[in-house]
């Protein structure tokens, strides 16, 4: 039962990141921009939070200093998102162009940064922000030893995203409106709806998520940040078309790939896997092995926004 | 005299084409206005301009005699202006109500308040005659409906002035005089209609009236009471245009073609697109098949040139089966198919007219040789083409596509299906979005192949065209075949129950 | 002078302009970080990235070293564009492709002479036309997109090498892949000789034909042969590639492995070279495809322009290690890059809108001239 929680709490690690910036691609391309930036927006949004943290670690305590930090992630998100909206937008440049330029831009802008100000490029940060047992819930039996031992508070904020991407989308007038912008934006022209703003604020709000997600990533699963996040970026896209841009079913995805991952990297401490010698590299291709098996199955029936990925130009008709 | 609207001496230009030349257009509260013009004359740009989807380069508009700018829809919408589209603006996976309420959600602090929208509808659906099932998904209704919903969008928004941009495109006759009802229902709770069309027989049936564009400007304004329908159309094209085909009669010859039992299957609904079709045609004869858009016709000419497969059902050419051949196989085996979208299907907009033209051959001896494109032997064929058929091009066969006109691109597929010599040439929508001029080079083109022994299936939206052109007409509905008639002995009335579903004949 | 005045108004030199103008965005920015990092030194360090290249005959010899590799990703990318596919695994048919050079370098040793670089060669662009078929049939028969399914096979591709050099052809001293027999080093053919400063010779050699001569082939292969019109066709208008009866699975899966051969080639290339470099066991995905974007981008998708572009890249890149030498952070030349595909993206592309919605500009001279006949001889 001890690996069950060890592995859902290491599931967490995995999961929660995949789920904010998944959710993110998801306001994006429900208003009709594809953005496979996100890989560097994550990036990006490290290493701001993470120098942040690594700057005042010592001056701030432990909680407080993370959620300035999430901030942080968030606003240096929208920043870099912002070009993408530039881009594809106003420009209407090819979204996937100008998404792989963030993703070479960010990680060359972070090491050089990082070189700049520290000399090296690895920025080191000390994790004081395990909790290690959430009073009252902790103790719950079974589901207390899952989700609210060894756990983050950026689980919870994760969580609460979900809830409130949910909400927004289906109950919200801007959520009805933003849809609308995704389906057929000559629609909501015709009635009214300023479609490039609607745009900007999807883009804007993926790369809130994705500046986010950055920092939720690298919080749990390391000392310092190296300017990569290691691939999760695409792998939110993949999580996307597996949940049909759909919140809940993200969510389900999220927790299937971050198993996948989580059996990849703690397979050492299951004893019957740690008896089998398989290198380790072939654990480190699975959960990128099972979204090729898991799409293949899924991706027929396929339901992207229609008009997601075609810029949207007022004189067509 | 009181206007509700006046749009004075507005001009509008696009890069190359001056859209509206100087017109000016004036509407009296409470009356059904006309704007009639061919395709390209400007009407849908004028309106647009109305509506604020585009700004007027010159002119004023004036509302109730008062100066306004519309910058956007929302303006419009501010005057009481709404407008019912050519191409429904409908988002396909919102249901009815969401539709209607887009861009005016009633909220409180942000959230939708659904029951109160659904309450407002269901009145406004009462008193006029507009039912709609406000929890159905757009996806799912049908077209009369969604017309019902873009109706719904203006009198929810309390829009005094209602534009109907070519609304009868989609329905049948007995779905027209619904409408007709509609309008004169809405013209008397004391609103005003401007109503865009090229249909002579609308006009006379339902408007007060009348102003006529032509390539760009304002012929004038008339009574319509006052007017014949030949005296409009000489106003509309600026000569006298025949409105009748000269076709000799030809007795049809052998079966060339013969369809048993075809059907189709709709993957997502389950429903049978095409069901259980038989038919044929024969040499010296254009069968045509009739119905609304939407009731199988596009997924038979999938079925029978192999976009799409068929699910039973057998399709025979000249004695082979065909049914499962390859598309190519079948272009090789005697078909010629000049499809519904030229742009989509019809033509790579981003390939000169050359290639465009050996589309269905490029691979044979003549024009390629060891793997290795002919190109001198394409551009002479091309040559041939133009002449023959009097392609309109600003650089020959070198031209880009993308850049001839509408007319002229379909007269490039019809040259390269009719020079094919196929046996059986299936033509869809052959003149939709046409001028007259192109339109009757077109049907002339048909009626010459027919004469010369092919057999032609024709499929038709315009009834004009269907009793016109064709020898026999097969009209759709739901998929079946509910009546095989012949033009001479039918009415359009007639025509229009069958493709209603009001009528079925107990032919096969 | 209209002659003139038309080569200035037509696509080719329209294209290039836009090319031009990114490139030059791009080495502003560069410039602009070098004056934030280091004012002093900023225009040394710019001087650098811009004359490096042509420093000695060897830095120029270097260039086109640099340069192999990147025309053939450039031409892997800009191939599969034509067709409509954005070839992101670049990167994982590439290190497959290298994996099956060195294997073949360092194990088939009974191959005589030029045989045994030619095999290995050969067996580079089997491996990543494997790489690149993959996504190629997902797509084809499962609908699965192929950006993601490319991203994915570049971990795969990363991983799967990294365990397979690590089992069969290991330096574990080094935590790389052995040397390749000196007979499985592409041929210098007297470029050694030519490109060198003193007594240190470039790297360069007949890979540089072989990039060169990928180029004109693909270049052919496009715009002379049936395959070519149907590749074109399927990139196009995928719906009236159908109508045409134009079977558009099989294309996209035949160009995914041309593709993927192609960069599989680079990578041979790369490895082979004979300048001590081999196949690192680690983590990091291989640059060298995803620069092949840029190049493509820059080249305009056009098999020639690929190879110049590949060579400027490659400039760049030399450029960028002379800066090295002024305290600067290699990865400028990294942030150059991306600032060009970025402004690339529209520039390159805005043009393209212009002409797909500017057709009424052409409508006019016929359609315009048919109307003033007729409204001077009608009303």
């Amino acid at each position: 039962m001890q690996t069950v929680y060890f592995l859902v709490q290491q599931m967490m690690y995995f999961s929660i990141p995949l789920l904010i910036v998944a959710l993110g691609a998801m306001f994006s391309e429900r208003s009709g921009v594809i953005n496979v930036g996100l890989e560097g927006t994550m990036i990006i949004g490290a290493f701001s939070s993470i120098l942040f943290i690594n700057m005042f670690q010592d001056k701030l305590p432990g909680q407080p200093i993370l959620l300035i930090a999430i901030i942080i992630a968030a606003l240096s998100g929208i920043l870099i998102s912002l070009l993408h909206a530039f881009a594809s937008i106003n420009m209407k440049a090819d979204q996937i162009i100008s998404g792989t330029a963030i993703n070479m831009f960010a990680p060359a802008f972070a090491i050089y940064v990082a070189r700049m100000i520290r000399t090296v490029q690895q920025i080191p940060f000390i994790n004081q922000f395990r909790i290690k047992k959430v009073p009252v819930f902790g103790d719950i039996p079974y589901i207390g030893d899952m989700f609210f031992k060894n756990a983050y508070i950026t689980t919870y904020i994760g969580f609460a995203i979900l809830l409130v991407s949910w909400v927004v989308l289906y109950k919200t007038k801007f959520g009805l409106q933003l849809r609308s912008c995704g389906e057929h934006p000559q629609a909501a022209d015709s009635v009214g709806i300023n479609v490039y703003k609607m745009r900007y604020i999807g883009v804007a709000i993926s790369g809130a998520l994705g500046g986010i997600g950055g920092l939720v990533f690298v919080i749990p699963t390391s000392t310092n940040f190296n300017a990569t996040v290691a691939g999760y970026g695409f792998l939110a896209l993949a999580v996307l078309i597996f949940g049909q841009w759909k919140p809940f079913r993200i969510m389900f995805a999220a927790f299937f790939f971050g198993l996948m991952k989580t059996i990849a990297s703690a397979y050492s401490g299951i004893p019957f896997l740690a008896a089998v010698e398989i290198p380790s590299e072939i654990y480190k291709m699975i959960p990128y092995i099972a979204t090729l098996i898991v799409l293949a199955f899924t991706s027929r029936n396929s339901q992207a926004p229609k008009a997601e990925g075609i810029p949207y130009d007022k004189g067509s008709r | 005299m009181d206007y509700i609207i006046e749009m004075c001496n507005i001009t509008k230009k696009f890069p190359g084409i001056i859209a509206n030349d100087d017109v000016t257009l004036q509407v009296k509260k409470g009356e059904i206005h006309a704007i009639l013009g061919e395709n390209g004359a400007g009407k849908s740009t004028l309106m647009s301009i109305l509506f604020g989807m585009y700004q007027p380069d010159d002119g004023v508009i004036k509302i109730n005699g008062g100066k306004v700018n519309i910058n956007d829809p929302n303006d419009a919408n501010r005057l009481g202006i709404g407008m019912v589209h050519q191409h429904f603006k409908l988002v396909q996976n919102f249901t009815v109500l969401e539709n209607i309420i887009l861009g005016v959600e009633p909220t409180t602090r942000g959230f939708l308040k659904r029951d109160v929208a659904r309450k407002r509808v269901l009145e406004l659906s009462e008193k006029y005659g507009l039912k709609v099932d406000p929890d159905a998904l757009v996806e799912d209704i049908t077209v009369g409906m969604q017309q019902r919903v873009e109706i719904l969008k203006m009198l929810y928004r309390n829009n005094e002035i209602l534009i109907f941009d070519e609304p009868t495109a989609v329905l049948t006759p007995q779905e027209i005089e619904e409408l007709m009802k509609i309008m004169r229902g809405l013209v008397k709770e004391g609103k005003s209609i401007l109503f865009i069309t090229h249909k002579l027989n609308e006009i006379k049936a339902v408007a007060d009236r009348c102003t006529v564009l032509r390539k760009g400007k304002c012929i004038g304004t008339v009574n319509v009471a006052d007017t014949t329908k030949e005296e409009l159309s000489e106003m509309m094209v600026g000569r006298k245009v025949d409105l009748v085909v000269e076709k000799k009669e030809i007795e049809p010859g052998d079966v060339i073609f013969d369809v048993q039992n075809l059907t189709v299957k709709n993957k997502i609904s389950g429903k049978n697109a095409v069901n259980n079709v038989s038919f044929n045609v024969r040499k010296n004869e254009i069968v045509c098949v009739a119905g609304v858009d939407g009731n199988g016709q596009s997924e038979l000419v999938y079925a029978l040139t192999g976009l799409a497969p068929a699910d039973s059902g057998k399709i025979v050419l000249n004695g082979n089966d065909i049914t499962n051949a390859a598309i190519r196989q079948r272009n090789e085996s005697g078909i010629g198919h000049i499809p519904e979208d030229r742009q989509r299907y019809g033509l790579i907009l981003d390939y000169n007219l050359g290639y465009n033209l050996v589309l269905q051959n490029y691979f044979t001896k003549r024009f390629t040789s060891r793997g290795f494109l002919k190109y001198d032997d394409i551009y002479d064929y091309a040559d041939e083409l133009i002449n023959k058929f009097d392609i309109r091009t600003g650089q020959g066969a070198k031209t880009m596509v993308r850049s001839m006109s509408g007319g002229n691109q379909q007269k490039a597929i019809i040259a390269r299906e009719i020079d094919r010599d196929p046996d059986l040439l299936i033509a869809v929508q052959p003149t939709r979005g046409l001028d007259v001029g192109a339109i009757e080079y077109i049907h002339k083109r048909l009626v010459a192949e027919r004469d010369e022994g092919k057999g032609i299936l024709l499929v038709s939206l315009e009834l004009d065209e269907v009793m016109n052109l064709s020898d026999r007409i097969l009209v759709m509905y739901e998929g079946d075949i509910v009546a095989e008639l012949d033009p001479k002995s039918t009415t359009v009335q007639e025509l229009g129950l069958y493709m209603a579903g009001s009528k079925r004949s107990s032919v096969a | 002078m209209k002659t003139l005045k038309r080569i200035l108004n037509s696509e080719g030199v329209e294209s290039f302009a836009s090319s031009v103008m990114a490139i030059l965005i791009g080495l502003l920015v560069g410039l602009a970080v070098l004056l934030i990092s280091n004012p002093q030194q900023a225009f040394e360090g710019f001087k650098a990235i811009l004359l490096g290249g042509f420093t000695d005959m060897k830095n120029l010899g270097q260039v086109l070293y640099f340069a192999t590799p990147l025309i053939l990703t450039g031409l892997s990318v800009g191939f599969s564009n034509k067709v409509g596919q954005f070839n992101i695994g670049a990167p994982g048919q590439f290190i497959l492709g290298a994996y099956a050079a060195v294997y073949v370098g360092v194990k088939w040793t009974f191959l005589p002479g030029a045989t045994h670089w030619m095999v290995a060669l050969i067996m580079a662009m089997l491996a990543g036309a494997l790489w690149g078929l993959i996504p190629g049939i997902l797509r084809a028969l499962c609908n699965v997109n192929i950006v993601i399914s490319c991203i994915m096979m570049n971990y795969v591709g990363m991983y799967l090498v990294n365990v397979l050099v690590s089992h069969t052809i290991f330096d574990s001293l080094k935590n790389q892949s052995l040397p390749v027999k000196a007979t499985a080093v592409l041929p210098k053919m007297g470029l050694d000789n030519i490109f060198r400063a003193g007594s240190s010779p470039s790297s360069v050699n007949a890979g540089i034909f072989i990039a060169a001569l990928a180029g004109i082939i693909i270049y052919i292969l496009i715009e002379k042969t049936k395959f070519g019109f149907e590749l074109k066709a399927c990139g196009l208008n995928p719906d009236a590639a159908k109508y045409a009866g134009i079977n558009s699975n099989r294309t996209i899966v035949i160009s995914m492995m041309i593709a993927g051969a192609l960069s599989g080639l680079g990578g041979a290339l790369l490895y082979l070279a004979g300048s001590g470099k081999s196949i690192e066991v680690v983590d990091v995905l291989a640059a060298e495809g995803f620069n092949g974007i840029p190049v493509a981008l820059l080249g305009q998708n056009n098999a020639i322009g690929i190879v110049f572009a590949g060579i400027f890249v490659a400039y760049l890149t030399v450029g960028g290690f002379n800066m090295q030498l002024f305290n600067f952070v290699p990865q400028i030349t990294d942030i150059i890059i991306s600032v060009i595909i970025y402004f690339g993206a529209f520039f390159l592309l805005f043009k393209e809108f212009i002409r797909s919605h500017g057709s009424m500009y052409y409508a006019k001279s016929n359609e315009e001239v048919k109307a003033e006949k007729e409204s001077s001889g009608g009303d």
